[in-house]
């Protein structure tokens, strides 16, 4: 049993309560841009709400649950206690800090540049302020996480780390890395700005710098998903994880591949030239071979776990499957999102096809797809399946989990695919109101419809989802009990160096990153680029 | 973090095949991002293979990236005023103590105390962003607008005396921001309007580019608590022609869009609760 359950569990709950809320916005934006009159439905709550819903959904869910499951992985895949709890609780409640101002930044109407910022708008400096604090908050998880892996090796000398906690450490590096890029754009650009010392901001500059985070941020809310695929979905399933070497392989992967191709972001953009966008985007076309590993061994791993629950024939393992338990439902239910999302995904890096979708409505429906569906009910089996460890009680009702999964991927579906067709027409993301009398998009109507009819099954299923967590009278206790992380079917005895540590990985992604990034930012300080004036949402 | 060495060939063997593998990748994207695909499309874009390297890894700019030749707009009157990084110093540095004094000596007359007109005839200033102000008294100066009575006052001045009183004006803008807006209320219409616009008469809100801290266009006035009779007036003055210094015409298109009916309904409007 984990040590520090309160802190993983004061981590998960402020994900989770912050969710819920984060979907409701979401339900209520699909309704405002429907044909359906919508209450409260002008441009500037528009913009306010969706700013607070992708604050929530991209920063707060996914950076507390990962802080919380990364510390729930260190102590059990490592069975020992973290190596500070002092500090954790210091990164919980600076980061914690951090969401209040941001909260209240938005709350107050002057923070309305959405979550990926937009400058040269500017929001209040609370919001910024509050977003470098849960980052600093996160930093804090990373140090933890890098010491209790550093001890681990210390005093096991030349045994392997256990793959989850591999994965996990995996991921706290390329955060490292990742928040390096928003880091430089609030600090050099926006809060000097914020604060008047300047008046103008050089847009293709920070546009450059928060591409370098924005899809590696990605992988890096990915990750959960890929360590529950790799070390709980093959136990659950009552077999075995098919290669260890495979999953050590996938994460650094993502960890070298994830970083040097945020400029598929920024394609239609003018600032830059278009070799630096080619060689992003053959970059980017890399990280489809970490994906296809992973479907690749998990479907072999739930094959073994098939085959030996007396599956046979060519499909006849799939359905000697135990479904009713969540995880492998959630499993199965994400590898079918993630058809469709890794889909659209390969359309949008490829930098021709990338001019049709570009700012259309099939963006906005590929993330939700993506993160939203593959992702996210990951994070919800991840909790079902760690719940019972934290709290000692044992679920009331596994056909009540199954249920909020399958109305999540229904849910999903249902709100994605009408979504992404309306993109194809043309329907721009970002937009407040359509003006439905126009013959030219009158038809658009009845879709959005069907995409908010999705959206309230997903809130229907997080309320469910919440209301599965809290606790119940009626809920059996258990005895105290560990968690084991599924066993691969050759357990690793010794592993390459390099697949038990990152020294060379970091070095490469260092040099990926030169050749990359090297340039097209140092263009912005040789020569006379552009500068654009400050648009404050502050009022005054 | 330190490496056990678990194998120090082992080690060689995956960091030389990761380093070969990355290093592959990146020589394929970089031969064809940076030099065959640009040596290639040359001929289609009508220019030579080495200036089509210069482009592909942006020492030189690309089409439709080159510099455009200035632009010398002959239209008269035309506003002058440009939101350059040197007018946005001019602003931040202005001092707003002269410019109380100049307030009190040559505005107050008209337009009150602090900038709270007594009189129907002219507009409150009290509250107004200092970048509005400046903007208007620039075009009075210059003749982009035209009134009887401001643009002989603004000739005289200087642009630096137009900074502090913008500046002085602006100052009030704080105090005003934190007493909220006062739209009028009862008419659900015209709330409407303004604040959702009419899509139908391609009519944007006018609170996107009027409400206080909105992030519009820096010269956009804060329309709540003026006068409805100044409101109604430059409404109609944008529509009939009569007064044209709004930047790309924004304000004469839309309020060529507004029946009379609802510029009166608009301007009790914002002037809101006096």
């Amino acid at each position: 049993m984990p040590q520090n359950r309160r802190l993983i569990l004061a981590h998960l709950w402020v994900a989770f309560s912050v969710f819920v809320l984060a979907a409701a916005l979401g339900v209520w934006q699909m309704w405002v841009r429907s044909p359906l009159a919508a209450p409260q439905d002008t441009p500037a709550r528009y913009y306010q709400s969706v700013t607070g819903h992708g604050v929530s959904m991209a920063y707060v869910l996914t950076t507390f649950f990962i802080m919380g499951f990364g510390y729930f992985t260190a102590e059990t895949a490592l069975k020992t206690p973290l190596p500070s709890a002092r500090w954790a609780w210091a990164g919980f409640w600076t980061a914690l800090a951090g969401v209040a101002m941001t909260v209240a930044a938005i709350l107050s109407g002057q923070a309305s540049v959405l979550y990926t910022f937009y400058p040269p708008m500017t929001a209040t400096p609370w919001f910024y302020v509050g977003l470098v604090l849960v980052v600093v908050g996160s930093w804090i998880w990373v140090a933890v996480m890098l010491v209790a892996m550093a001890r681990f090796k210390r005093a096991n000398p030349g045994a392997p780390v256990p793959l989850a906690m591999y994965a996990t450490v995996a991921n706290a590096i390329m955060w490292l890395w990742t928040t390096a890029g928003v880091s430089a754009e609030i600090l050099f650009q926006i809060l000097p700005a914020v604060f008047g010392w300047t008046q103008t901001i050089d847009v293709g500059l920070s546009r450059t710098l928060f591409s370098w985070t924005l899809h590696a941020i990605v992988y890096f809310w990915l990750f959960p998903a890929y360590i529950a695929f790799y070390t709980m979905a093959p136990r659950a399933a009552g077999g075995r994880l098919y290669s260890d070497t495979m999953g050590r392989l996938s994460f650094v992967l993502f960890l070298l591949y994830s970083l040097p191709v945020g400029m598929h972001h920024l394609f239609m953009d003018p600032e830059h030239s278009t070799g630096f966008k080619f060689i992003q985007m053959s970059l980017t076309a890399l990280v489809s071979i970490p994906t296809l590993l992973t479907v690749f061994t998990i479907s072999a791993s739930m094959e073994l776990a098939g085959r030996l629950r007396g599956g046979k024939g060519l499909f006849g393992w799939i359905k000697a499957l135990p479904w009713e338990r969540p995880m492998v439902l959630a499993t199965g239910l994400a590898f079918f999102m993630l058809w469709f999302g890794g889909g659209g995904g390969l359309i949008n890096m490829s930098y021709g096809m990338n001019a049709m979708v570009h700012n259309t409505a099939w963006v906005t429906a590929h993330f939700h797809l993506i993160f939203g569906g593959t992702v996210v009910i990951m994070y919800f089996a991840i909790a079902y399946e760690i719940w019972p460890s934290l709290t000692g009680r044992a679920p009331l009702s596994v056909a009540t989990q199954r249920l909020q999964l399958w109305l999540w991927a229904i849910g999903m579906m249902v709100m994605t695919l009408p979504w992404h067709y309306l993109g194809l027409q043309g329907q721009w993301r970002r937009v407040a109101s359509f003006n439905y009398a126009d013959p030219r998009i009158g038809p658009w109507g009845p879709l959005v419809i069907v995409s908010l009819a999705g959206g309230v099954l997903l809130l229907v299923s997080a309320v469910m989802f919440v209301m599965n967590l809290l606790p119940r009278r009626a809920q059996v206790r258990l005895p105290e009990q560990g968690y084991s992380f599924a066993l691969a079917v050759h357990p690793p005895q010794r592993v390459p160096a390099a697949l038990n540590g990152f020294t060379v990985w970091n070095v490469l992604v260092a040099i990926l990153m030169l050749v990359a990034y090297g340039f097209p930012i140092l263009q912005f300080f040789i020569g006379n680029s552009p500068q654009a004036v400050i648009h404050p949402l502050t009022g005054g | 973090m330190t490496e056990q060495p678990t194998g120090g060939r082992e080690r060689d063997r995956w960091g030389f095949a990761a380093a070969m593998v990355v290093a592959g990748v990146l020589l394929f994207s970089v031969v064809m991002g940076l030099i065959v695909l640009p040596v290639l499309q040359a001929p289609n874009a009508g220019i030579d293979p080495w200036t089509a390297i210069c482009r592909a890894v942006g020492l030189k700019a690309g089409s439709p990236a080159q510099p455009q030749p200035p632009v010398s707009a002959t239209a008269a009157p035309v506003s002058q005023v440009r939101w350059t990084p040197a007018t946005l110093k001019i602003l931040a540095a202005a001092d707003p103590r002269p410019g109380a004094a100049l307030a009190q000596a040559v505005c107050s007359a008209c337009h009150g105390e602090a900038g709270l007109s007594p009189s129907t005839d002219f507009p409150h200033l009290s509250g107004q962003s200092g970048a509005a102000i400046y903007k208007q008294l620039s075009d009075f100066r210059s003749g982009a607008r035209f009134n009887a009575q401001m643009t002989p006052v603004a000739k005289k001045l200087t642009d630096e005396q137009l900074a502090q009183i913008a500046a002085y004006y602006g100052s009030f803008s704080r105090r005003a921001a934190a007493l909220g807006p006062r739209y009028g209320i009862g008419d659900a219409a015209i709330s409407r309007l303004a604040n959702r616009g009419d899509p139908a008469r391609a009519l944007p809100p006018c609170e996107s580019c009027h409400a206080r801290g909105v992030g519009g266009p820096p010269e956009a006035p804060v329309l709540s608590g003026q006068q409805r009779e100044y409101l109604y007036r430059q409404l109609r003055a944008f529509a009939g022609g009569q007064r044209g210094n709004d930047v790309y015409r924004r304000m004469r298109d839309v309020s060529s869009h507004l029946s009379d009916d609802e510029m009166h309904r608009l301007a009790e409007f914002y002037q809101g609760l006096s």
